[in-house]
């Protein structure tokens, strides 16, 4: 059983709340950037304005998502030191470094150009303006592979040793580039590429099937749709990977994914049954209930009918996470990423097939309604494996070597509720906020009459007032 | 704990100097931005509210993103004083936070708004003041000091309210002082002369610029009777350089006041960097070797790993990298604006 006085349980819900609400946006930016980047380039290539008009629709949507994450962003640079004071002073050394190379290195750069893409339109050349949307691109990569790093090493803690309560590090290779980073990195990229293809594509397919804009958004939809072939499954693979590496390295955190108390059944055979659903029941050490595939477990994790899969039971109770949070989350992100497959098969059937152009959409408007729907699917997914992550970690801030109730500041309970709701408020304000304006921008629609701005250095265009004092002034764009 | 090699010390004093450029920097840049929000709370019109948002559309991002490379150093390099500082302030910092929070997602949702522009003014406007009373305040709480744990590593110890002070306060009202006059000569100096917020913004900044040298005056008596550490440097052997700065920055007042009535706005903002460069320079050079003082030197909260060298071989170059690309962007957004800008993007 976890030491979870109500003291640390508040730190570990402020925690979970203000990144379960961050991790919204920086994966539509991260897969986003590179999509408007491909399509950016391509319109500087062939001068098709189709790729222009896609480009500057999705950054209007990419905006109101960036600026978002800012707004949740910063508050996760400074949470560490106000939430877990004794974590970031004893981790300091390997952690704090890592989230200071991704505040030099990614978020200010990625803070640099981001300005100059979105309002940089008719200040700066079309080249200048391709290479601040490559760097944003970057830079937003970037920051995942550094925040994925930290993360990672929270759960393979190598390259370090613990010297006076302090983590020193011995080797950087080794700490960097530790076990989990190798796999999480490329899963949580993929994710975010998943993600932004999803979203587009499920924005596409609104729009075909209100047969508006159909000749734009045909080619977003036939190229998303394209991509996610290979998307899709790559992202199951990286996900196997990921979980022989946790079997691995934290054979406590897979038993609680897996729902596994008891390494050998009552008659010393090894348990090898995997379930595919169970109530947990952690005091008791068992499943009060189970349904159950034999051999399933042992050929999933060991690759073999009877390998022996560590159970719960070889583990003191203190030191066993909680099963349910882990055992269920990890279910519904794995059978998310399943049927995102299938939905990426069958859209590339049909955009081979040839049966979602503008011309012919209309008889799949299922297959469309499905994608829409498949846009919000990749969020779940996103949350599901990351709550799987963190909380089959537990009782452990850093795996095997400080436990979460060594890591958090001391703080009194009424400042932890506090912060929870003040975080709660807000933040579901943002995110609302978001969700209303990207419903506002996406129903508005793409602008398709303003001049295209070839060279850049061109005036955007005035404003007349109206002859009335009351009406709002009209904006006027200049045409050649 | 380990004491540190030479080639660290050096690397904590660096560090320590890179930390008070990004916090300088972020006062110059940002300073502006949130004092700019401040005065919009007292603009009637609901276009040129929205034009001073637009004002900063493009910068607004990279100026606040200086406090998280401050951030950022601290983390990595003094991960001590990390720990235990922002435990000690956690209630200002939070409330900080939120006010950021809401100020940058009005500064991306406003333009897209329609029936809710009012409801995202005041959260520009209120987020703008809040960020800044209350991130001046956690400058106080931190100049005051705090107690540690004598554990192996030491912890904080202590309340969550002993922030609070009279001195935290008055230090929360004079940031938000400063901030005004930084906001007034930012609208002089980004808006068309002949714009009615150009106007205003001018006695806007004649006020502010009393109000900010009283409040200058009143920080010095007060930390000169409280801070025994700032009483000692400044009454020390050295005391004529102190007091040649002194004059250098009334000096820097002077020509900032007369650039800003003779409406060289561009002139005055940078007269106005120049006191915060010499005003938070001779700050730092108060505090030296104390990074929260009575609590922890740089040496004593720096990381006692090899990461330091790492640190400053990883990302030491990129520094004056964002410096120029930084710059490039101002270039970019320079030119002034008037309030059809609510319109443009």
């Amino acid at each position: 059983m976890l030491e979870n006085s109500l003291s640390v349980l508040l730190s570990r819900l402020d925690f979970a709340w203000i990144t379960s609400m961050h991790i919204l946006y920086p994966p539509l930016t991260i897969g986003l950037s590179l999509l408007l980047f491909i399509a950016e380039w391509r319109w500087v290539r062939t001068g098709d304005e189709h790729w222009y008009r896609l480009t500057r629709f999705f950054e209007k949507l990419f905006i109101i998502n960036f600026g978002a994450g800012v707004a949740t962003g910063v508050t996760m640079e400074m949470a560490f030191g106000i939430l877990y004071g004794p974590f970031s002073q004893a981790a300091g050394p390997f952690f704090g470094n890592i989230l200071g190379y991704e505040t030099i290195t990614a978020f200010m750069y990625e803070a640099g150009f981001v300005g100059l893409m979105i309002f940089g339109w008719g200040k700066i050349g079309k080249r200048m303006h391709l290479f601040a949307t490559f760097n944003v691109m970057l830079s937003s990569s970037l920051s995942a592979m550094w925040i994925l790093v930290a993360n990672s090493w929270m759960q393979t803690p190598t390259g370090v040793t613990l010297q006076h309560g302090i983590f020193m590090v011995h080797n950087w290779v080794e700490a960097i580039l530790n076990p989990d980073f190798i796999f999480a990195f490329p899963h949580m990229w993929i994710a975010a590429v998943e993600l932004a293809l999803f979203f587009v594509a499920g924005i596409s397919a609104w729009f075909m099937l209100r047969n508006r804009n159909s000749a734009l958004f045909q080619r977003s939809l036939k190229y998303s749709l394209i991509a996610l072939l290979f998307v899709t499954p790559l992202q199951i693979y990286l996900g196997d990977g990921l979980g022989r590496v946790v079997a691995q390295a934290q054979p406590a955190a897979l038993a609680a994914m897996e729902g596994h108390y008891h390494t050998y059944n009552s008659n010393g055979s090894v348990n090898s049954g995997w379930h595919i659903i169970a109530w947990p029941n952690d005091t008791a050490g068992k499943n009060d209930f189970a349904i159950t595939l034999p051999h399933v477990l042992s050929l999933l994790e060991t690759h073999t009918l009877n390998g022996k899969v560590t159970g719960l039971d070889q583990f003191k109770p203190a030191d066993r996470p909680p099963v349910l949070l882990p055992f269920y989350s990890f279910r519904v992100m794995v059978a998310i990423g399943f049927f995102l497959f299938i939905v990426a098969l069958w859209g590339a059937y049909l955009i081979l097939r040839g049966r979602l152009d503008s011309q012919t959409a209309h008889s799949h408007r299922g297959y469309l309604r499905i994608l829409v729907f498949s846009a919000f699917l990749p969020y779940a997914a996103i949350w599901t494996g990351w709550w799987t992550r963190e909380i089959a970690r537990q009782p452990w801030v850093v795996y095997g070597l400080m436990k979460t109730s060594a890591g958090v500041s001391k703080m009194s309970v009424g400042s932890e509720i506090l912060w929870l709701v003040c975080f709660a408020v807000f933040e579901l304000l943002v995110w609302g906020g978001a969700w209303y304006f990207f419903a506002k921008v996406i129903r508005k629609g793409p602008d398709m009459e303003s001049p295209v701005i070839e060279g850049g250095h061109e005036p955007l265009g005035h404003l007349e007032r109206p002859s009335d004092d009351q009406a709002h002034p009209e904006y006027v764009r200049p045409v050649y | 704990m380990q004491s540190l090699s030479t080639i660290q010390n050096e690397l904590s004093f660096i560090w320590w100097i890179a930390l008070g450029l990004s916090f300088m920097l972020y006062i110059i840049l940002d300073g502006a931005d949130l004092g700019a929000g401040i005065f919009s709370l007292f603009v009637q019109d609901e276009d040129e509210r929205g034009a001073i948002m637009a004002s900063m559309a493009g910068t607004w991002d990279a100026n606040e993103t200086w406090l998280v490379v401050a951030g950022g150093i601290i983390f990595g390099s003094f991960p001590l004083v990390y720990g235990s500082a922002f435990h000690y302030l956690m209630i200002p910092l939070m409330f900080a936070l939120l006010s950021i929070m809401i100020r940058a997602v009005a500064l991306e949702f406003r333009v897209h708004s329609s029936a809710s522009k009012r409801f995202w003014d005041w959260g520009f406007g209120l987020g703008s003041l809040s960020a800044t009373f209350f991130a001046g305040m956690a400058l106080g709480a931190a100049l005051k000091g705090f107690p540690l744990s004598h554990t192996m590593v030491p912890n904080y110890v202590g309340g969550d309210l002993r922030f609070l002070s009279a001195f935290s306060i008055w230090t929360g009202v004079g940031a938000v002082v400063a901030a005004s006059l930084a906001g007034g000569l930012y609208i002089r100096a980004r808006f068309e002369r002949r714009c009615s917020t150009y106007q205003q913004a001018g006695s806007w900044v004649a006020a502010n610029f009393y109000l900010a040298l009283a409040a200058v005056v009143v920080t010095l008596i007060w930390s000169l009777i409280t801070f025994p550490w700032a009483a000692a440097k400044w009454t020390g052997p050295y005391a004529w350089v102190w007091l040649l700065l002194g004059v250098v920055i009334v000096y820097a007042a002077f020509k900032m006041r007369l650039a800003s009535t003779r409406q060289n706005d561009m002139r005055a903002m940078l007269w106005l960097a120049t006191l915060i460069v010499l005003m938070w320079g001779g700050m730092m050079a108060t505090m030296y070797p104390w990074l929260v003082p009575g609590t922890w030197t740089i040496y004593d909260g720096a990381n006692p790993s090899n990461s330091l060298v790492a640190f400053t071989l990883a990302v030491g170059g990129f520094i004056p990298v964002m410096l120029m690309y930084n710059w490039y962007q101002f270039w970019v957004f320079r030119a002034r604006i008037n309030k059809m800008a609510a319109y443009a993007h």
